[in-house]
């Protein structure tokens, strides 16, 4: 047979095998975990009886209970995206391999770290350190997001026009000049559109840090759930839904403006 | 002559490039204060080299090179900067912040005139300030001082680009193919402001031009490249095709001309 | 004299800065941020770190079957959640769509998804069908649904729209457009959008745990509510290993795609 002919052959025999591999994967942990068809039956009738309890929504506990919580995940997720926006930017400068060759591998190797804990690892380690509460959940945040930020940012410089740095170097001011006047003028708007963008996720991380006890609207849905109230929950969830939909939009649309300018 | 600044001197300079390429080869070149020197050659001939060893952006691989008398430094730091504030460059990519204002890319140029806190944080003597203006109005475009430099055009941009060298108060002025990205009018313009920037100030000036047009028309002094070493230096007005030929090592045509009535 | 320089636009500068003032400080007061308290604590810190240290590499065999656990749950997440982001994503594509109200419908409904972190889910599903893997299990595909169906809906905007039509216009239905015309090209993304959840998944079941979804971060929280924090180290070291290596499995898979 031609080799042309061969060809198509070979490529539906890779993608029948990866389907077969998952296919047993995906089998074998099913059955592992037990998750029998009678099992699997059960579950839709579950998931819709415990819904059910979520009607009426408790609007009033949503008033009184939520929204504070949610509230505070906001102000967590903030002061976060605060924290890691000022570590982040020198680090982001100094990451980046085509300004610094040699510190930026250190850098990248401290950010790399820092992204591979999720928050609410750290959280548990902030928690007994400075208490229960919101304090923690923020320290939590903002140390998990400065790794991804870095790096980001790092990418942002590495992406820029290197002629103005020159330009800066070769009428006599220093390395740190140039950043100040080549650099960051030209990295800033896609920096600061980086930092919004990581706010819009660590609303949604605060909201679970509560499950530590680190604060914000992730508690409250726990406790709500723990003790079965359900309008309760209902409440959370809608309110919860609402306001990082809002909060969403808001800061899309201040980015989409940033980068335009 | 002797207290004027911006003399340069290359003895027995040389210039190889990490992966081999000779930039410059066994260069003997003096530079009096004050002149207006073109240099030429064909693309790959060793002009940018030869400039940029002027102010330490390429390092020597042996040999000197000296402006007024001091060697420039071979390694960064405090006196190789202190070198680059008394030499201006002009790019031929311009290479303005184009985020920033036209005063701010000019003041780029007095970085190293005013204490570094104050740079860093946007605090500009008035004196300063003064100084970028100026040279603004010396270029023509006094009254585009606060627009964005992306709003401007090609030449406009240039301008900048010459204000900002010119902000240093410079005892010499390396221009590197500063109209190679312009149209012939702008071209014509901007080689007038060099020219009279050297005649009013006393700036000394080398210009990489590959235009040969351009070397007879404005060049008082013309610097001849080839693969690295120095094969003409003679005076703009008794420079003859036959020295071009030679420069060139080959016949030139219309692509090295400006103006194709030339040829 | 020079020009006079343009006033600033104040009402926005002014604005903004307020803004951004204003919402840190009363955020910071909101949360009980105080350097102080940081500083105090830090000793507390350093007892902490010591406590946690030397990990209790003797737990280790102990982890095999949470872990075994958190990978089980992680692949079932990312079968059922990458199928069923298939119809989600292509309807939510702009050019594939069945009309204006599906499009509008299925967009909000993908973005509602996506508001909800993954341990909100699997708190739901915890109550719902009870503690375990299972509860995991739908968590992360309900999470996967919401990454996968965002990301590719919008590679599928991308594609080259001649194919599609050629098929349209020979007859085919709306179903054999999309299956022949649309999903080969958009076949490689779905590839790769699929891979990234699953490291996301990976990573999430390691605390699903936490709200009794199973896996490892069950263990994780009868540790931690013990202060057995040498017994933590080694369960976080062990996630990290785990989350590097699964990265680097996805990424020399991706690489071959390309
Ligand atoms: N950074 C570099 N690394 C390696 N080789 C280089 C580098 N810069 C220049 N060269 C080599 O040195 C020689 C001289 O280059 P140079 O840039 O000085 O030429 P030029 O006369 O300015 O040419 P052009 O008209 O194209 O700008 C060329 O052979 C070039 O390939
Ligand atoms: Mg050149």
């Amino acid at each position: 047979m031609s080799p042309v002919a061969l060809q198509p052959q070979r490529r539906i025999g890779w993608a029948t095998w990866a389907t077969f591999i998952i296919a047993a994967l995906f089998a074998w942990s099913l059955i592992a975990i037990e998750f029998s068809p009678g099992r699997m039956i059960e579950v839709p009738g579950q998931v819709a009886r415990v819904l059910s309890f979520f009607w009426p929504a408790d609007m009033a506990y949503g008033w009184d209970a939520v929204l504070p919580a949610i509230v505070e995940s906001i102000q967590i997720a903030w002061v976060g995206t605060i924290i890691a926006a000022i570590l982040s930017l020198p680090l982001a400068l100094f990451g980046a391999r085509t300004l610094f060759p040699r510190i930026a591998r250190f850098v990248k190797l401290i950010s790399a770290t820092a992204r591979a804990f999720p928050e609410i690892l750290l959280a548990i380690y902030f928690v007994p350190i400075v208490g229960l509460g919101a304090f923690a959940g923020a320290l939590a945040i903002g140390i998990s997001s400065v790794g991804m930020l870095t790096k980001l940012g790092a990418e942002v410089v590495e992406s820029i026009d290197f002629g103005p740095v020159e330009a800066v170097e070769a009428s006599g001011g220093s390395r740190i000049l140039a950043l100040r006047y080549a650099v960051v003028p030209q990295v800033l708007p896609e920096i600061v559109a980086h930092w919004l963008f990581r706010f819009e996720l660590n609303i949604r991380a605060s909201a679970v840090l509560g499950v530590v006890g680190a604060g914000g609207v992730g508690g409250v849905l726990l406790n709500t759930l723990r003790y079965r109230h359900f309008e309760k929950a209902a409440a959370v969830l809608i309110l919860t839904i609402i306001v990082v939909l809002i909060i969403d939009m808001v800061s899309g649309e201040i980015r989409r403006r940033i980068i335009r300018s | 002559m002797s207290d004027k600044k911006g003399s340069i001197r290359f003895s027995d300079a040389n210039i190889v490039y990490p992966n081999g390429a000779v930039g410059m080869k066994d260069l003997n070149l003096e530079i009096r204060p004050g002149e207006f020197v073109v240099v030429v050659g064909s693309s790959g001939a060793g002009k940018s080299t030869l400039l940029r060893a002027v102010n330490g952006l390429n390092r020597l691989t042996s040999g000197t090179v000296e402006v007024d008398g001091v060697p420039v430094p071979q390694k960064d730091g405090r006196e190789l900067r202190e070198l680059r504030a008394g030499v201006g460059m002009i790019f031929q990519d311009f290479r303005l912040v184009k985020r920033l204002s036209v005063m701010s890319n000019v003041l780029i140029g007095r970085l190293a005139h005013v204490p570094g806190w104050r740079a860093m944080l946007n605090l500009w003597p008035a004196h300063d300030r003064d100084v970028a203006h100026k040279a603004l109005e010396r270029v023509g475009i006094g009254e585009k001082t606060w627009v964005k430099a992306s709003q401007l055009s090609g030449g406009q941009q240039q301008r900048v680009g010459i204000a900002r060298a010119l902000a240093q108060e410079p005892a010499i002025i390396l221009a590197d193919e500063p109209v190679a990205s312009l149209d012939p009018v702008t071209t014509h313009q901007i080689m007038r402001d060099l020219v009279r920037i050297n005649r009013d100030l006393g700036i000394t000036t080398l210009v990489n031009l590959h235009f040969l047009d351009l070397a007879r028309q404005y060049g008082q002094r013309i610097i001849g490249l080839r693969f690295g070493e120095l094969v003409y230096d003679g005076s703009a007005e008794t420079v003859t095709d036959e020295d071009f030929r030679n420069i060139y090592g080959r016949d030139f045509t219309e692509d090295d001309v400006l103006d194709e009535d030339a040829v | 004299m020079p020009p006079v320089k343009p006033a600033r636009n104040w009402w926005l500068w002014g604005g903004a800065i307020g803004f951004l003032v204003a919402m840190t400080w009363w955020s910071a007061v909101g949360i009980g941020f105080s350097m102080t308290e940081l500083a105090c604590n830090i000793t507390g810190g350093g007892r902490l770190l010591q406590e946690s240290w030397p990990p209790d590499f003797g737990f280790l065999p102990r982890l095999v079957d949470p872990f075994m656990e958190t990978i089980y749950i992680a692949i079932i997440g990312t079968v059922v959640g990458g199928i069923l982001a298939i119809p989600i994503a292509v309807l939510a594509a702009r050019n594939l769509t069945l009309g204006p109200l599906v499009w509008f419908a299925d967009r909000n409904f993908m973005n509602v998804l996506r508001t909800l972190p993954d341990l909100f889910w699997a708190m739901l599903f915890a109550t719902a069908v009870g503690f375990g893997p299972v509860a995991g299990a739908l968590a992360l595909s309900v999470f996967t649904i919401a990454v996968v169906s965002k990301l590719w809906s919008e590679s599928l905007e991308a594609i080259d729209m001649g194919l599609p039509e050629a098929v349209r216009s020979v007859g085919g239905t709306w179903l054999q457009m999309v299956q022949f015309g649309a999903i080969p090209q958009g076949l490689q993304h779905y590839v790769s959008y699929v891979l990234y959840a699953f490291e996301l998944n990976v990573r999430a079941s390691m605390v699903l745990g936490l709200v009794g979804a199973g896996g490892i971060g069950m263990i994780l929280e009868t540790q931690r509510a013990n202060f057995e924090y040498e017994r933590v180290t080694v369960i976080i070291l062990s996630v990290l290993v785990a989350v590097l290596v699964i990265e680097q499995i996805s990424e020399s898979i991706r690489k071959k795609l390309t």
